[in-house]
């Protein structure tokens, strides 16, 4: 997993990608971060990040996942993979994992922002803790999802489109009926922000990320099967 | 040594590879031969493990591909077809990222890579981006990414495709000095690079194998006539005479005209009387003037040509069975129900 992991990080930062999809992160957080606190002279900085996950991650994550198997299918390096020694779950791992360092820098270069404010107010870190966990477990959810949709397609456009319409559908599904605010990722980490950490919320972000990790898992094994 | 034990791929309702069986022993270098779909990558790419037999077996070593994969792909250095690489790596980037995602021990690796950039001719190139490599220098990546880790057994799909005449005498030189070390496997549709690299060949068409053995006994088996090609000036027309002059002749086929006035003819015989003698004593007397005079040799090109056109033979012997039993069925039926209706009709005559 290790290898693989090493690798795709510095893939990551070897093509534009890593620095775009952190740059397009940063511009939408920063937007925010005059909306919700300059602007409103506010200290609180839940707003900030509930934006954020909901419209950053909506773009950062697909920028971020649509390559993963997608690419690799394309171009037949999906054969010195899968023909290599490695297992597929420590293939799929590493690449999830890569990701999800991508975002954990993001979060990391986020936090100036907090450092900033503390200037101006008092903060309250365990808050911040909270709402950094919760960011993240929602990323990596959004991410597996994004990965799944990476595995289904050799089209990188068409991953990518997968997983935003997946992301965005529950908000006018919701117009619908309010079932669906269920299936809205970033509903779950609305509580994160005040500085709740919910059972539920954490075991529904992590079932959803195991899930979508495994699908991935075993979508690739089968299709040597079926190939 | 590898194992493959009657192995089936089939895609939905087509059969690719159908119960195909060979061994390839320890040190050989075996050449896969087909045409273009015959199921050459398919049946390297279960080998390797990428993907899975419908049916049959495939072991290398003594470890199923299926059942310990870790173990057999370890001993497998595979090099793709159309060369797959990482593009944003550099070469040596590339290869040390193989060898690790072939296991090979962090105290090891960097002395393998220089070892496999230096076999692979890719000293001046290491430090490049894969991306800006030339189509030779990209192959030549490729194939370091199979060598390194020192695998037992290196398979190639189609390692010269789409080089200069230069390097693929080198990729072949190449492969040759590895044949030596390790067992390899290699497809191509490029039949004198079997008959110079490999001591083995496989022929495949359709999925099924059709022949298997070294190439200089395919050319042989494929031989059945003495052939002799002659190139002659010959204004009187006397060539057709010739026939009546030698005995032995079962032939005389005229085969071109030449720019030049000349004619070509190939002349054969099925009994192992050298002809050549006799032409050179014989033609003169006629006035045919002798410019050229050979005895036709058969190339694995031939072999490979004939086998494959024999399957085909078959194939349309047994389609017009096929359809002629069908026919009789259909008359069968036909005849049946003519019975029938005239009985009926017989019945509704009665009534």
């Amino acid at each position: 997993m290790w290898t693989i992991f090493k690798k795709e990080l510095k893939t990551y930062f070897l093509s534009p990608i890593g620095y775009i999809s952190i740059g397009i992160f940063m511009i939408i957080y920063s937007i925010f971060f005059y909306l919700t606190t300059i602007a409103s002279g506010s200290v609180d900085m839940g707003n900030l990040y509930y934006a954020t996950a909901r419209y950053g991650l909506l773009l950062m994550v697909p920028l971020l996942t649509m390559r993963m198997f997608s690419e690799e299918r394309k171009n037949g390096t999906e054969q010195l993979l899968l023909t290599s020694p490695r297992s597929v779950t420590s293939i799929v791992l590493g690449k999830f994992f890569a990701a999800v360092v991508v975002i954990l820098i993001t979060l990391i270069l986020s936090l100036i922002y907090s450092v900033i404010v503390s200037f101006f107010g008092n903060v309250n870190i365990p808050t911040v803790l909270a709402t950094i966990l919760g960011f993240l477990l929602v990323a990596m959810a959004a991410i597996s999802i994004g990965m799944l949709a990476s595995s289904i397609t050799e089209n990188q456009i068409i991953s990518a489109i997968i997983t935003i319409v997946v992301f965005v559908a529950p908000w006018f599904l919701v117009d619908m009926s309010s079932i669906f605010s269920s299936i809205d990722l970033i509903d779950k980490f609305m509580k994160f922000p005040y500085g709740l950490i919910s059972v539920s919320d954490v075991v529904s972000l992590i079932s959803i990320t195991v899930m979508c990790v495994l699908i991935t898992i075993v979508l690739i094994k089968r299709r040597k099967a079926v190939k | 040594m590898i194992e493959v034990k009657n192995v089936t791929k089939k895609y939905g309702s087509t059969i690719a590879v159908n119960d195909i069986s060979f061994d390839v022993k320890d040190g050989e270098v075996v050449g896969f031969l087909g045409p273009n779909g015959a199921g050459k990558s398919t049946t390297m790419n279960m080998i390797t493990g990428f993907i899975e037999p419908t049916k049959g077996q495939i072991i290398i070593n003594g470890n199923d591909i299926s059942k310990k994969p870790r173990k057999a792909k370890k001993q497998i250095g595979y090099m793709p077809e159309n060369v797959p690489l990482y593009y944003e790596l550099t070469a040596k980037e590339f290869i040390s990222y193989m060898a690790e995602l072939k296991l090979v021990k962090r105290s090891e690796r960097k002395k393998e890579v220089e070892k496999v950039i230096e076999e692979a001719g890719l000293q001046n190139v290491k430090n490049k981006l894969i991306r800006n490599l030339s189509r030779g220098y990209k192959q030549r990546v490729s194939l370091a990414g199979a060598l390194v880790g020192n695998p037992d057994v290196i398979i190639l799909d189609e390692p010269t495709v789409g080089l200069d005449p230069k390097q693929i005498t080198e990729i072949r030189s190449l492969i040759k000095e590895l044949g030596k070390k390790h067992t390899v496997i290699l497809s191509t549709h490029i039949l004198s690079e079997v008959s110079q690299i490999c001591e083995r060949v496989i022929i495949i068409n359709k999925g099924q194998i059709i022949a298997v053995d070294t190439p200089e006994n395919l050319e042989k088996a494929t031989k059945e006539k003495n052939g002799i090609s002659v190139i002659v000036e010959d204004p009187k027309g006397n060539m057709n005479k010739i026939k009546d002059r030698i005995k032995e002749i079962d032939e005389v086929q005229f085969v071109k005209d030449n720019e030049d006035g000349t004619k070509q003819y190939v002349i054969t015989t099925s009994s192992d009387v050298d002809l050549r003698k006799k032409l050179f004593e014989v033609l003169p007397k006629e006035e045919i003037v002798i410019f050229e005079l050979k005895k036709t040799e058969t190339t694995l090109e031939d072999a490979f040509i004939k086998l494959i056109d024999t399957t085909k033979i078959e194939d349309n012997v047994d389609k017009k069975k096929a359809s002629k039993d069908k026919a009789k069925k259909e008359d069968k039926a036909e005849s049946k129900s003519k019975d029938k209706k005239q009985k009926n009709s017989k019945k509704e005559e009665k009534k």
